[in-house]
């Protein structure tokens, strides 16, 4: 099946690749909101089963080693959301 | 939210699929409650007073509203949302199509024992003002096959309305053929067709009404894509509703004159150019039988509307590939009528109420009786 539409796009910004960029930023947002709601639905499953409470997860206090790998992923994570800002820098090396 | 009625012919969405249409839709919900309202308030304290200050006049057309309006920021990030909303849309309903597909054409195919008839013409030329853009941004647009007895285009029209209109339509997508059966039509119970003719019917969905209120009466509908009449074809048969679909052009078929008795179509002539309605007129007053009726339902045109509310109607023409929508809204209906054939007296523009389908679900015990309708259908109709 075709995925495009036969047909001008229109541009609404000064930039057509704004344009795009912001199609990607939207086309995210909505892939985000289906995990969340995946997560949703696992976490109702688990509560109407008895096996988690959805206030065990609110009420989830990490340990010492959790908190420590979780802000080890998330300082991962934003190097790697955030690698292009670090190439021109790269190049003073 | 109602939800829509899962026929055997309707594509199922899976767990992801559905949060993605869902999100989709209360992207849509955002836009028009949220970005919307900003363009008006937009227009009256910023965009008006700019061009009032300029040409000493405020704006007389929708163009020059345009004007000063495609220059403000909120104005673009609406249109961008707007239309990226539309193919957020189109890509996940055809998600769910492509992937059941092969069942989908499969379930297609006729057992025996139909209580109706679908006639495929594989010389039928798609007029060429079909193809030139993919209308309303749905990839492939209504006339495209992607294998052989195809439905996809059918069942991608039928899932995707449904989620577009967030439901307004109902659970079968009848609101058009059932607001015109029970507020225009029921009211004249003299008026029994027996041969009624729907144009441009795509997946039958505005269709099927008619066969309930004319139970005696042979309907034929017809539309030039195939696999819009497979699926709807099928989607009949599912429901038990006998109509006889045709590929042809409604701007020259091939039955005989005179031989129908009400003719209608739906949201038709803003899909066709003007030349193009012409023909479709002539040809309803060719196939009307003297005494019989066409009903052609549509949103209303620009004379019915304040000159921004037109100018925010007209962004479907450029932003969502619509190209004869504007040209249709600014249309003397009467006079096209007129020049067809039929007595100017005899020609009538009206307005109907719609959500006749919300009727149809309210509980017989129910306290809802007469639910106040929050619009209206657009029609025009003629007698011979």
């Amino acid at each position: 099946m075709k995925k495009i539409a036969k047909g001008k796009r229109p541009i609404y910004f000064d930039d057509a690749q704004i344009d795009k960029l912001f199609a990607i930023a939207m086309a995210l947002a909505g892939e985000v909101s289906v995990l969340r709601d995946r997560l949703d639905t696992i976490e109702n499953l688990l509560e109407s089963k008895g096996i988690l409470s959805v206030t065990e997860i609110e009420t989830y206090q990490p340990d010492e080693k959790v908190t420590q790998q979780r802000e080890q992923w998330r300082s991962a994570y934003l190097e790697r959301i955030l690698r292009v800002l670090q190439q021109e820098l790269e190049t003073f090396n | 939210m109602t939800t829509q009625f899962p026929h055997a012919m309707l594509p199922q969405a899976n767990h992801d699929e559905l949060a993605r249409q869902q999100f989709i839709q209360s992207m849509k919900k955002y836009i028009f409650t949220k970005m919307a309202p900003g363009n008006k308030l937009l227009y009256e304290k910023v965009a008006k007073p700019k061009f009032e200050r300029e040409h000493q006049r405020p704006p007389q057309n929708r163009f020059e509203i345009k004007q000063v309006m495609q220059q403000e920021p909120n104005y673009k990030w609406w249109g961008a949302l707007m239309r990226i909303n539309q193919e957020m849309l189109w890509d996940a309903v055809m998600t769910t199509v492509e992937r059941q597909l092969p069942e989908l054409v499969e379930g297609a195919k006729d057992k025996g024992g139909e209580l109706g008839t679908l006639t495929v013409d594989p010389d039928l030329k798609i007029p060429a003002y079909q193809t030139a853009v993919d209308i309303h941004c749905m990839p492939g647009s209504y006339y495209s096959e992607f294998t052989q007895d195809d439905v996809a285009a059918g069942a991608t029209y039928d899932y995707g309305t449904y989620v577009y209109g967030l439901g307004w339509l109902g659970p079968l997508n009848d609101d058009m053929g059932l607001s015109v059966v029970e507020n225009y039509l029921k009211p004249y119970p003299n008026f029994q067709p027996k041969k009624i003719l729907d144009m441009g019917c795509s997946v039958g969905h505005s269709t099927l009404p008619y066969v309930d209120a004319y139970p005696e009466a042979e309907v034929f509908a017809i539309d030039v894509s195939a696999p819009m009449l497979r699926y709807g074809h099928a989607r009949a048969e599912a429901m038990n509703k006998r109509v006889h679909f045709c590929q042809q052009n409604a701007e020259h078929t091939n039955f005989a004159s005179e031989s129908f008795d009400l003719i209608v179509s739906h949201i038709l002539l803003h899909e066709i150019p003007t030349p193009a309605i012409r023909k479709v007129m002539s040809e309803c007053y060719r196939l009307l039988a003297p005494g019989g009726m066409m009903i052609h339902v549509e949103a209303p045109q620009y004379q019915h509307m304040d000159l921004f509310t037109e100018f925010t109607f007209d962004w479907q023409t450029s932003n969502n590939n619509e190209p004869f929508w504007s040209a249709m809204r600014d249309l003397d209906l009467g006079q096209v009528i007129a020049l067809a054939g039929f007595d100017a007296d005899k020609i009538n523009q009206t307005f109907i109420p719609n959500g006749a389908w919300k009727l149809k679900t309210v509980n017989a015990n129910s306290q809802q009786g007469g639910l106040t309708s929050r619009g209206n259908w657009f029609i025009v109709t003629a007698t011979k």
